[in-house]
């Protein structure tokens, strides 16, 4: 999976509309961020990458390009 | 982790009672928005939920259920040895809320009765305790009282936890039968992990004081004191995900069973979010995962047994059915049990009303 492709994954579970995110956005400005995105997101991570966010990984991330680098061994380039 | 078999130890009966008081998602509606508290009840599960207003406790809940549990199985209450209360929301700091109930219930003075602190896996915990206890053969009878008043703990402005917790208090009654299939258990615990999900002030760690009961606003603007409930939900969560599926996993191992073997599984029910991704990566068909979160939330160490008693009550009145139950949480704690039920005796969950307690 690219990173891309995890964006668009995002967006569908978020129920937003395709193109929302691109990345560098500020996830406090994000009506769509909130304690259960992050849950949401986390599930992706594990279901599609196999990787295990913890809590305060996600405390740490300032934009959604953060939350994907998290991620970056196992994203595609 | 700790677990094994226990033999000659059976379920005769389960009963709930949970209080009358309703809170549907329209009043988070007015607490939240109208957008956000829809967007969590969906993702949650959760629309209505039963709370202990009128100083209503969780004993009061669980002696209702056990006063309704003991006329339907015709006990005689003499009969019964052993009396275990398993909750985080005792009547007291001491003595011990199993005592009270003893005499509540009008127990015999020869009853042993002790209380075990546990939330989530409170269920596991004590059908753990009690099956050992009944085991050998020298008690006869036991009533497990499992339950929680949650809602006592929780800030109305913390939207992590405000909307998703109801109260409910169960019985179950258990005997001492050398036919009895054996039960399978495997447990676990991270008290690593303890603050995640934690009220912090309130014993002796923290005592109360005029500074703890003051709510502030915290993180991503919810509002709290120390002596409300505090829960992370994404460590939560990252702990669910590292920790279910193998206590799934070794559960099934111990009985021998796969997942074609089980008739029903019922995990605490957390929120339905959490149970939906369980089971997705667990496998578990869909029919074959039990949940009544519209209805009355996350009853804390009461969310199993209201599932068995509730959405479960025809099959485990008439047949016999291959159960997994797995509880997880507050600790952080984990605890699971494969078993065969052999049909037993389910009333009606009750209602119970402040006006109707007598203390």
């Amino acid at each position: 999976m690219t990173r891309a492709e995890f964006l668009q994954a995002l967006e569908e579970s978020f129920e937003v509309d395709q193109g929302t995110l691109e990345g560098n956005e500020t996830l406090e400005d994000l009506e769509c961020w909130d304690s259960m995105s992050a849950l949401i997101y986390m599930a992706l991570a594990d279901e599609k990458l196999g990787i295990t966010v913890s809590g305060e990984q996600i405390i740490n991330c300032k934009t959604v390009n953060d939350l994907l680098d998290l991620l970056d061994d196992k994203l595609a380039a | 982790m700790a677990g094994g078999k226990v033999e000659n130890a059976a379920i005769a009966g389960i009963a709930c009672a949970v209080p009358k008081s309703l809170k549907t998602v329209a009043h988070e509606q007015k607490v939240f928005g109208e957008k956000e508290a829809n967007r969590i009840a969906k993702n949650v599960g959760v629309f209505q939920r039963r709370v202990a207003t009128d100083g209503i406790c969780t004993s009061d809940l669980c002696y209702s259920a056990a006063e309704k549990l003991l006329e339907n199985l015709s006990w005689d209450r003499h009969s019964i040895d052993l009396l275990v209360f398993v909750s985080v929301t005792p009547d007291y700091v001491a003595p011990a809320t199993a005592c009270t109930l003893q005499h509540r219930l009008k127990l015999a003075k020869h009853c042993a009765a002790f209380d075990i602190t546990h939330a989530c896996t409170g269920y596991i915990y004590g059908l753990w305790t009690v099956a050992h206890l009944l085991s050998p053969g020298t008690l006869k009878r036991a009533l497990l009282l499992v339950g929680d008043t949650v809602t006592r703990l929780v800030s109305p402005g913390d939207r992590s936890v405000a909307s998703i917790f109801g109260d409910a208090g169960s019985a179950t009654a258990m005997e001492w039968d050398n036919s009895a299939p054996p039960m399978f258990f495997e447990l676990g615990t991270d008290g690593g992990g303890a603050q995640h999900l934690m009220v912090k002030a309130g014993a002796f760690r923290h005592p109360a004081t005029a500074a703890t009961r003051i709510r502030t606003e915290r993180e991503g603007g919810n509002v709290r004191s120390d002596e409300d409930l505090f829960m992370s939900g994404t460590d939560i969560f990252a702990f669910t995900l590292r920790e279910v599926p193998p206590l799934t996993q070794k559960v099934l191992e111990h009985a021998g069973w796969d997942l074609t073997d089980v008739d029903a599984v019922v995990m605490h029910q957390a929120n339905l979010f959490i149970i939906n991704y369980l089971a997705k990566t667990m496998k578990i068909p869909k029919e074959k995962v039990i949940e009544d979160l519209a209805d009355y939330g996350n009853t804390s160490a009461a969310s199993i047994p209201m599932v068995l008693a509730g959405k479960l009550a025809e099959r485990l009145a008439s047949s016999y059915q291959r159960l997994v139950l797995l509880g997880f949480g507050t600790g952080l704690s984990w605890g699971g049990v494969a078993m065969t039920c052999r049909p037993v005796v389910v009333p009606a969950i009750t209602e119970v009303e402040g006006d109707d307690i007598s203390r």
